[in-house]
């Protein structure tokens, strides 16, 4: 049986025009996304692992190596199943910093584009093996197809046409769907619904073929397992090889294929963002593995049984041709096509964005267009880029001539890859790991896999010393191919390791590791940004990328953070930069992302460089929490625990970095400012809304550490009135300063409030005495007026409106006093300091205490100075005179009663003592006088506010307030208030 | 640094009874598909496994 080219022609376009409409019918959306976007689809895609290997190559193996074959499954099966130590880290820095190759990763740990131009290229020379594998696996079936299979055998000429002809059909595959979005952060839907698409196909392909070597070959399984039994040495050879060097080398080399290979990198993170997907291929990819790999002992042992002359490889062609099978033929053939397709599209297309990203854009700059953003080229160089990889996969395979077998080619190729296994595992596990570690390591194991492997599969020889060396280090019983790996992969990691040691790591390395280690959060610093608002950025960034990319990017990175472009935190904008730089990363690869955000978005050298972003690592630990365990768990919870009663505090907290950014702001701050902890966290104090910034950035440096009494005055609303106290925190370079801010208004108003009852209530004591004082001048004015009714003498009429007057002027000096006393009330609460007369105000107080008939007989004595000013509110300090000397009153016998009001001018403060007689104030109750209803007096005679009030009063003149009792001794040891006022002069205040 | 503790356990009993576990697997009397069944458990061991959360989840 055979077919003509023609015939097969068709169907590899019909079949990968089948493949498109899938990719197409994905991409439209017309299969629903709950297929599209399920996880059996992500683990399916994962399948492009195995490519041609997996169909054909492996049967080989199986042949020459018996149970061998399953450590090419059993690698990956092994890294998906312990994916917690090396793919969930590399998922979660792919996620994050939008990387999509092992280059991007390798640049990013690594800080440096020379590392990634040098694994992209190292990477393209060790995937072109691989690749011809691909081609060759495709080309020979055409060929045994065709009915030349034994030309096949006996190294005949090959159909290169037909192979390119499958190379241009690929790479415009590849190039249509391959290249939809241009950055990474975006799942190619198509592609992975097709890969998926071809990995099922794939599978049942090889079910199809079991079942005809099964049934149609062996009779059964009970024929198969009687056919072993009579060919011992079948099943003998099945363990034959699994001892020694060999079978753990191999398993090495697929185990770091499945993390270096990078199509498999490309379809498990580039085309991957959800950590359950991957939870999912933990176990979904080895089930795959498993039941893709059970056809392929009895495939092998089929093509035994038919004793037919084709290679081994392509013994599900055989069993198709020998039972003249159509359907059987057809299976066989897709098998291959399909693992070949998929292998070649997906790796062509992550070798594309790794030379673009790490050969192209580093060395030339995108030419910026008003008309053509940046978006467009990168499409094109991105498809010629595919291109030219898959030509040169095509020219590899032409150069080859099918000299060496598939088994033979896939291990060059995943030998060559294993070289940057010791990378990897450095980037969450070694921060002492730098760039000349890794490039010196490198260099020298692929050296001696280029030397020992590729140059002997091109046709050239390998160095004598080299086979002396291995021969010298493992003896003869080791395989070549053993001895290259195991040296190159030792002397790569040795290299690493010591030159790693032995040079200095770069901070930025440093930090970069950081970010990288799997048992640090990472530890963002607080930078000070060049730019000032969310707005600059698009201008900043225009010469890079042009304005509309610019403008385009920028409002991506705002629409992702949920931000404004009129944003002006610090901390917003350092995440708007970070954000920037992973979009950016994602399209153009980290080291040019990183290289323009360094040129056009710097950070400000200064003082503050190593200050650490407290909020970032806070909101870190947040996202984190349910990771911990253990202690960490346990001090996750005593932070929240501290955080939380912080937060919760009574009373307002806020702390403020050494360059006057907020880190923290409690729920009492939003209560007593009415501004939320997310409108302000991050920002500059100065920054926030007035007049909360302005008071708090006075008081933070100024020199005094307690401010009692601040009144804030706010536009809409009544001033509120705050006690602020702060105190630093030195923590070397996380420095900051704590405020407390207590709010007061409350207790405020109610002084207020206290204060005008107070003088109510002295109205109310001096009503009795000032109706009295008034009613004698009334008595008199109405005598008068009476004897004026009868009065004729124009003489005595005149005296007597002297008397009426006299008396009205007396009742008006009483009404005045009044009035002035009762003037002020919570209306007028503020405090109009002003130059008063002291002796003045003294006098006005006797005066009025004089009006109360019902107080005891007491002699007022004021000896202040006539000339002395102070700098007071009149009526204020006349409601303190009237509190003291009323006490002082009260405080007296009534025998003999005397008080005495004297000053003294000290400097530019003046001194008033209110000495009394009376019974004076015991030691022990001195600290509770100006408490606030505190009295000794009997129930109902005081209010107890007379002494806080007079305490209130004096602190808001500025002045002070002391007590002091005894002051004599014997029976009335008498008590001595002391006042101190500022002294003033008419002509400076007016000044 | 976040281990996931189950797969230490996974690793050491592996490293302990990998001996017998090739034994029992490469005999020759044994049927030629018995690995498969070896890799069947170690499959319903990773669903197991997967259920909860990874510590380094994102």
């Amino acid at each position: 049986m055979s077919f003509s080219l023609a015939q097969i022609l068709l169907f590899i376009i019909a079949y990968l025009t089948g493949l498109f409409a899938v990719a197409h019918l994905a991409d439209r959306g017309i299969i629903p996304e709950r297929i599209t976007r399920h996880p059996a689809v992500y683990v399916l895609s994962l399948g492009v692992f195995a490519g041609a290997m997996a169909s054909n190559g492996v049967i080989a193996l199986a042949y020459q190596y018996g149970y061998n074959f399953l450590l090419y499954y059993l690698g990956v099966v092994l890294m998906f199943v312990v994916a917690a130590l090396l793919l969930f880290p590399l998922l979660r820095l792919c996620r994050v910093y939008q990387l999509a190759s092992l280059a991007d990763v390798l640049t990013f740990r690594f800080r440096s584009p020379l590392v990634g131009a040098a694994v992209t290229v190292a990477m393209c020379i060790t995937l072109l093996p691989l690749l011809a594998l691909q081609i060759q696996v495709v080309a020979d079936s055409i060929h045994i197809l065709a009915g030349d299979g034994a030309a096949l055998s006996s190294g005949g000429p090959r159909h290169n046409r037909l192979a390119l002809f499958f190379c241009v059909i690929i790479t415009v595959f590849s190039i249509l769907f391959g290249t939809r979005h241009v950055s990474s952060q975006y799942r190619n839907t198509g592609l992975v619904t097709a890969i998926a698409f071809e990995s099922l196909v794939k599978l049942s392909a090889l079910m199809v073929l079991l079942l005809a070597a099964v049934y149609s070959i062996f009779d059964g399984f009970d024929g198969l397992q009687q056919w072993l039994l009579q060919n011992p040495q079948i099943a003998g050879r099945l363990t034959q090889s699994i001892q020694g060097n060999d079978a753990r080398i191999m398993l090495v080399i697929f185990f770091a294929g499945a993390v270096c290979m990078p199509h498999i990198f490309h379809m498990a993170f580039a085309e991957n963002n959800d950590s359950r997907d991957l939870r999912s291929a933990t176990w979904g990819l080895p089930l795959y593995l498993l039941l893709l790999s059970l056809p392929i002992l009895p495939v092998a042992w089929a093509g035994i049984k038919l004793g037919h002359d084709l290679p081994m490889e392509y013994s599900g062609l055989a069993i198709g041709m020998a039972l003249n099978s159509i359907p059987f033929s057809a299976a066989a053939f897709v098998a291959g096509l399909s693992a070949a397709s998929a292998t070649i599209i997906v790796t062509t297309l992550a070798l594309a964005n790794m030379c673009l990203n790490h050969l192209i854009l580093p060395l030339r700059p995108l030419q910026i267009d008003r008309e053509q953003t940046i978006y467009t080229q990168l499409k094109w160089l991105r498809r010629s880029l595919i291109a030219i990889l898959i030509i040169s996969g095509y020219i590899f395979f032409v150069t080859l001539d099918g000299r060496q077998s598939l088994s033979e080619l896939a291990l060059v190729a995943f030998t060559g890859t294993l070289q940057f296994l010791p990378g990897v595992v450095a980037t969450p596990y070694w921060p002492k790991a730098n760039r000349t570690g890794l490039l010196c390591g490198l260099a020298a194991g692929l050296g001696v896999w280029s030397f020992s492997m590729l140059l002997p599969l091109a046709g050239g020889d390998q160095p004598l010393w080299l086979t002396g060396l291995y021969r010298q280090l493992l003896g003869d019983s080791e395989k070549l191919w053993t001895a290259v790996a195991l040296v190159s992969l030792l002397l790569n990691a040795t290299v690493f390791v010591v030159v790693s040691l032995l040079t200095r790591t770069s901070k930025e390395e440093r930090v970069a590791a950081e970010i990288c280690s799997m048992d640090d959060q990472a530890r963002p610093t607080r930078q000070v940004l060049s730019v000032y608002s969310a707005a600059d950025f698009s201008q900043r960034l225009a010469p890079s990328l042009g304005q509309r990319t610019a403008e385009t990017e920028v409002n991506r990175a705002l629409e992702e953070l949920q931000f404004t472009r009129d944003e002006t935190r610090p901390y917003a904008l350092r995440r708007l930069r970070a954000r920037i730089e992973a979009n950016l990363s994602g399209l153009l690869g980290p080291a040019v992302a990183h290289r323009i955000i360094e040129r056009r978005i710097p950070f400000l050298p200064g003082a503050h460089a190593d200050t650490e972003d407290i909020h970032l690592i806070e909101r870190n630990l947040d996202q984190a929490q349910p990771q911990f365990t253990g202690l960490a768990a346990d001090l996750d919870n005593l932070r929240r625990h501290h955080r939380e009663t912080l937060d919760k505090l009574p009373i307002g907290a806020c702390s403020i970095g050494s360059d006057g950014e907020l880190l923290m702001w409690n729920q009492s701050m939003q209560q007593i400012t009415g501004i939320a902890p997310t409108d302000v966290l991050g920002s500059l104090l100065g920054s926030i809304t007035p007049p909360w910034g302005e008071t708090l950035e006075t008081f933070l440096y100024g020199d005094s550490d307690t401010a009692l009494k601040t009144e804030v005055v706010v536009d809409k609303g009544p001033s509120r009135w705050i006690v602020l106290h702060k105190t630093p925190i030195d923590e070397g370079s996380n420095s900051s300063t704590v405020i407390m801010v207590e709010d007061i208004t409350d207790f405020e108003l109610l002084e207020e409030e206290l204060l005008h009852n107070e003088r109510l209530a002295s109205i109310g004591r001096l009503a009795a005495g000032v109706a009295h004082e008034i009613g004698n001048p009334v008595t008199g004015i109405a005598c008068l007026a009476q004897n004026l009714e009868y009065e004729s003498d124009p003489e005595e009429i005149r005296y007597m409106a002297q008397d009426i007057l006299k008396q009205t002027g007396r009742v008006t000096r009483i009404v005045e006093s009044l009035m002035n006393f009762s003037h002020t009330g919570p209306q007028s609460a503020e405090t109009k300091l002003a130059p008063t007369n002291l002796a003045d105000c003294v006098d006005e107080a006797i005066h009025l205490l004089e009006l109360d008939l019902e107080a005891k007989p007491v002699s007022f004595q004021n000896h202040c100075d006539r000339e002395v000013v102070v700098l007071a509110d009149s009526q204020r300090l006349l409601q303190v005179f009237i509190n003291l000397l009323g006490n002082a009153r009260d405080a007296c016998d009534e025998e003999d009663a005397q008080i005495e009001i004297t000053s003294l001018t000290i400097g530019d403060q003046v001194r008033v003592d209110v000495e009394d007689n009376g019974c004076g104030i015991p030691p022990e109750l001195q600290s509770q006088v100006f408490e606030p209803f505190y009295t000794t007096k009997e129930p109902g005679a005081g209010t107890g506010l007379g002494l806080a009030l007079v305490f209130s009063i004096m602190e808001d003149m500025n002045g002070k307030v002391q007590i002091a009792s005894p002051i004599s001794r014997g029976k009335n040891p008498g008590t001595r208030i002391t006042l101190y006022l500022p002294r003033t002069t008419y002509g400076l205040f007016e000044l | 640094m976040y281990i996931n503790r189950l797969l230490l356990l996974f690793a050491g009993v592996t490293l302990i009874f990998f001996p017998a576990i090739e034994t029992w697997m490469f005999s020759s009397e044994t049927a030629w598909y018995r690995p498969y069944q070896l890799w069947l458990l170690v499959v319903i061991g990773a669903y197991w496994n997967q259920r909860s959360r990874y510590p380094d989840e994102l």
